[in-house]
């Protein structure tokens, strides 16, 4: 990921959205330690993303104000910057960065978004490119429901599931992550399991890199619980085994 | 949910309030901190709720800002920006770094049980629903592309790499929607100020 040979000033708006790696975020930080008007932009963009929080602002717990205090009374403060440290907001950031190992972001956390990016990285015509813009706007619609909540699972055999999922848009993304390989001939099919009976929802993309694309389900039902089950490579009607993972949907 | 807090919000024009306030917190000064926290806290939780899901970990995140507002007050520079933009690149930076490095810890909690967040949206106010209606106007004025990368970016916590991925488009058209959207953002919701 580079953006030496890049005009580096398009990034000011990822920069805003804090929608920049770290390695891509320092670089274009030092763009900005030489460009007064590029300094001068990034900083009216950043104002401008953060009047968002007001179209969703939520009373915390109260309980929260007082533990907040309570931590603050025996809370040492930093003292300024001197003026040869650059001051920023991004200041304590770097203690929370480390205390997470990074190469859970690789394995376990990123799997769905790992996965959502190769899920639009493989476009090579553009009757697919359409098709994939199609499927990106339903996942987005997905992650953007103000009702979105994400649960995961992990499969007895290994590997894990994730579920994005939205009642109001009556839809979830799912994306796999290390499940065991199948062998020829059979795969892992999705269903929506209802009180009564379980609802093909599709096969489930083969893995790429070990991780399947986001793949959208819709049609949810109040008490659905989505689960995978091992079938033939051309689809059951119904579930011919026991699910190898299962998730429980909130209703 | 019930513990009143003082009617502080929206910030005076300008903020200056919030700055001089943030000021006497550089130096130390709790009730002055308190008056923060309750100037703040629902945009900075409402805001970590949206991006991080998952309401027991959107209250420790939201108390980590703001013991970060407390711990780092000295270095917030009025001359940089306002006050409230400060507080919010706390916000959002913490809460993306959630999403970005913590999915492990989401999916340990996401499998016990998930509780359907049970908040008040703060919309009494007439003040604070005028806000929300400007910034909703703002961003339904906004292009589709624009609309969807900057809320992806903003409230998915992706990159923007991630975000040309999710909606099928180059990465270089994706880096130029952010910026133009969030140029038409900046300067309709300027005009309506």
């Amino acid at each position: 990921m580079t953006i030496r040979r890049e005009v580096p000033h398009t990034l000011a708006g990822a920069y805003a959205l804090d929608a920049l790696t770290d390695r891509d975020r320092a670089r274009f930080e030092r763009h900005l330690a030489g460009c007064d008007a590029c300094r001068q932009e990034a900083a009216s963009l950043r104002e401008a993303a953060a009047r968002l929080p007001a179209a969703s602002a939520v009373q915390p717990p109260g309980r929260l104000r007082g533990q907040v205090l309570a931590e603050v009374a025996r809370t040492r403060q930093q003292p300024p910057f001197t003026a040869d440290r650059p001051a920023g907001p991004g200041a304590g950031r770097r203690a929370v960065r480390w205390r997470a190992p990074r190469m859970a972001v690789a394995i376990v956390g990123g799997c769905m978004l790992v996965a959502l990016v190769l899920g639009g990285l493989f476009i090579d015509t553009q009757h697919r490119l359409s098709q994939e813009q199609a499927h990106g706007r339903a996942i987005a619609a997905v992650l953007n429901a103000p009702d979105a909540t994400i649960m995961s699972a992990a499969a007895a055999a290994g590997g894990t599931a994730t579920v994005v999922m939205s009642h109001r848009d009556r839809a979830l993304v799912l994306t796999t992550a290390r499940l065991p390989a199948l062998p020829a001939g059979r795969r892992y099919q999705v269903w929506l399991m209802g009180s009564h009976r379980a609802r093909a929802a599709g096969m489930l993309p083969m893995p790429r890199q070990g991780m399947t694309a986001p793949m959208v389900v819709s049609g949810l039902a109040a008490g659905d619980a989505v689960a995978l089950t091992v079938e033939s490579a051309s689809g059951a009607s119904s579930p011919s085994s026991a699910p190898v993972v299962m998730i429980v949907l909130p209703s | 949910m019930t513990e009143g807090q003082p009617g502080l919000w929206p910030p005076p024009a300008g903020g200056s309030d919030l700055a001089a306030l943030l000021a006497r917190v550089a130096r130390g000064d709790q009730a002055a901190f308190a008056t923060v926290y309750d100037h703040a806290a629902t945009q900075v939780f409402g805001l970590v709720l949206r991006v991080v899901r998952d309401p027991a970990q959107s209250e420790e995140v939201t108390q980590e800002v703001m013991l970060e507002v407390w711990r780092t007050a000295s270095r917030f520079d009025p001359h940089r920006g306002s006050a409230m933009a400060w507080l919010m690149t706390v916000a959002h930076r913490r809460a993306v770094d959630r999403v970005r490095s913590g999915l492990a810890a989401a999916q340990r909690e996401a499998r016990a049980a998930f509780v359907e967040p049970d908040y008040d949206v703060v919309a009494e106010e007439v003040e604070t629903r005028l806000d929300a209606q400007r910034v909703r106007r703002c961003l339904d004025s906004l292009t589709d592309l624009q609309r969807e990368s900057v809320t992806l970016a903003y409230y998915g916590g992706y990159t923007y790499r991630e975000v040309a991925g999710l909606l099928g488009v180059a990465v270089g058209t994706v880096k130029t929607r952010m910026r133009d959207g969030l140029i038409r953002l900046r300067d309709c919701l300027g005009a309506g100020l």
